[in-house]
């Protein structure tokens, strides 16, 4: 019954913690300019995260090493720490982003200005990095996170034509706005899909909680289960922006947009659950960027890190967390638009994709770490197949950048 | 012992025998034994070893680096004696706890002018 309940939670938390920013302004952004015809983006999204999820929590389980030792390894120390210094930045930017949307969810409850929410969100994301219980930081998150479902109830209230969804997804249009600004945004909801830091994340925890072989299966059905899942939250907010936004033919500019859906189906409870779920959601995001940002210094150089030690025999990894929280503050400072940043951060992300994603494919058919749990053929197959979507993406990300004005 | 020290051995994690994470095999240093045969002595580790052998501008920067954040720069690296070993695999494992290695002198400057200062500092999280 324990471990029923605990596995429930693990596939939870694991639903919440799948959307961040970058999916909230990116599906809604795209439900709003292209109606449904992004659908096939996220299902190829999840199932890309999904089979390389699986990959690298296999490698912590059976190895005890995470993402970036690995990086290092196999790339040697020259190449990995171009690769570090470029997944550091993307990171931050990420984090920067999150730290953007979780001042403006405040902002949308309190109708604060954001800026002034910036540095608190700041001090409270790294107070929670630094006495919070990890296991206990990331259920609470993402099981606050869920009330993002209130966007698929929404659409049963909504005058939701569903034939008319279903051709939308079937048959993808350009609505005169151009078919580069359709690939543009599809290449942003994809790298949103499969951020970086997600699988950072999900190899360090499992070597900072000691999975052996048999925890795999738990941490393994968490991820085929939550992500596919919180693929459908991310869905359902494509669905109520082409419901509601969609006719009025305008790019989403802000996150009172996003929740306008939610607004018009429930009035202000529905402003309210919105709200907190999008505060639960990149707060949740911030807390795993900052962390997946330190984890790859610490994991390149070396050093101890992890929550499991106190921060004075981290000191090294407790401070590239504190510095990368600062420079995310940095970032906002600049008053920049948060939603304008977190489009800039998915296409910089989109970039940076084959950086991670190559190695965990090379390291996971790799038997000096695997042995005979190495990958099967079809996990190989579909790490293949999914490698050359990620290579397209990062190559086609700046020229579509540049050459549609940031899709406008 | 036979190891491939560029695949088996160097840029692997150094662990002790509690589990923690000592450093990387940043570098190694060789010995001439009395028969002429060079052999591994020690290993090194620390981010100014690092440097030295990526070498060039990105090498000298991280040296420079290092000795910032230390007390008495140059920062030596710590020196790991081959015989302290238990066993390598997927990570170098040490048969001693890392308290009885010289601690890295970036980690101890950080501990003393960051970290020991923040409220908290000495209780794990979990």
């Amino acid at each position: 019954m324990r471990k029923l309940l605990a596995a429930t939670l693990g596939v939870l938390s694991a639903i919440g913690g799948f959307v961040d920013i970058g999916d909230l302004v990116a599906a809604s952004q795209a439900g709003a300019r292209f109606g449904m015809g992004h659908a096939w983006v996220l299902v190829l999204g999840v199932v890309g995260i999904c089979a390389y999820a699986d990959m690298a929590g296999r490698i912590a389980a059976v190895s005890g090493r995470a993402v970036f030792d690995l990086v290092r390894e196999r790339l040697g120390p020259r190449v990995a720490l171009l690769n570090l210094v470029a997944s550091y930045l993307v990171t931050v930017l990420t984090l920067a982003a999150e730290l953007g949307g979780v001042a403006l969810a405040l902002q949308l409850a309190s109708r604060v200005s954001y800026l002034l929410w910036v540095p608190v969100a700041a001090f409270a994301v790294w107070l929670v990095l630094w006495r919070m219980r990890f296991q206990l930081m990331e259920r609470v998150f993402g099981l606050t996170g869920l009330a993002l479902v209130i966007f698929a109830v929404a659409l049963f209230w909504l005058p939701t034509d569903w034939p008319e969804l279903a051709r939308g997804a079937l048959h993808p249009q350009a609505y005169g706005q151009g078919w580069g600004a359709y690939w543009f945004v599809a290449v942003a909801l994809f790298a949103s899909t499969v951020s970086p830091y997600e699988v950072f994340f999900f190899s360090s925890g499992g070597v900072e909680e000691n999975w052996t072989a048999a925890d795999l299966a738990d941490a393994r059905t968490s991820v085929l289960v939550g992500f596919p899942v919180g693929g459908f939250l991310a869905l359902s907010l494509v669905a109520t922006a082409t419901v509601v936004l969609h006719p009025h033919g305008a790019s989403l500019s802000s996150l009172d947009e996003v929740a306008l859906p939610v607004v018009l189906a429930f009035g202000g409870v529905g402003l309210a659950i919105a709200a907190l779920a999008f505060f639960a959601v990149t707060f949740g995001a911030a807390l795993e960027t900052g962390l997946s940002a330190a984890y790859a210094a610490a994991q390149y150089f070396g050093w101890q890190w992890g929550k499991r030690v106190s921060p004075r025999e981290a000191a090294r990894f407790h401070s590239v967390l504190l510095v990368s929280v600062l420079l995310g503050v940095l970032v906002l400072a600049t008053t920049v638009d948060p939603v304008r940043l977190t489009e800039y951060m998915l296409i910089v992300s989109a970039v940076a994709l084959p950086l991670t994603y190559l190695p965990i494919l090379i390291v996971a058919n790799d038997r000096t770490y695997l042995g005979d749990r190495v990958n099967g053929r079809m996990s190989n197959l579909l790490g293949a197949v999914f490698l050359v979507v990620i290579v397209a993406a990062s190559v086609a990300a700046i020229p579509l950048a540049v050459s549609t004005g940031m899709g406008r | 012992m036979r190891v491939q020290l560029g695949r088996q051995l160097l840029d692997r994690q150094i662990v002790d025998s509690a589990g923690r994470l000592v450093g990387k095999v940043d570098d190694v240093e060789f010995a001439v034994d009395s028969d002429g045969y060079p052999y591994v002595a020690y290993l090194l580790s620390g981010q100014g070893a690092l440097g030295q052998r990526i070498g060039g501008r990105i090498g000298r920067l991280l040296v420079a680096v290092a000795d910032r954040f230390t007390e008495n720069p140059p920062t030596p690296p710590v020196r790991i004696p081959i015989g302290l070993v238990s066993r390598m695999d997927s990570a170098v494992w040490l048969r001693c706890r890392g308290e009885e290695l010289p601690r890295p002198p970036v980690e101890a400057w950080l501990r003393r002018h960051l970290i020991d200062r923040i409220p908290g500092a000495d209780r794990a999280s979990g």
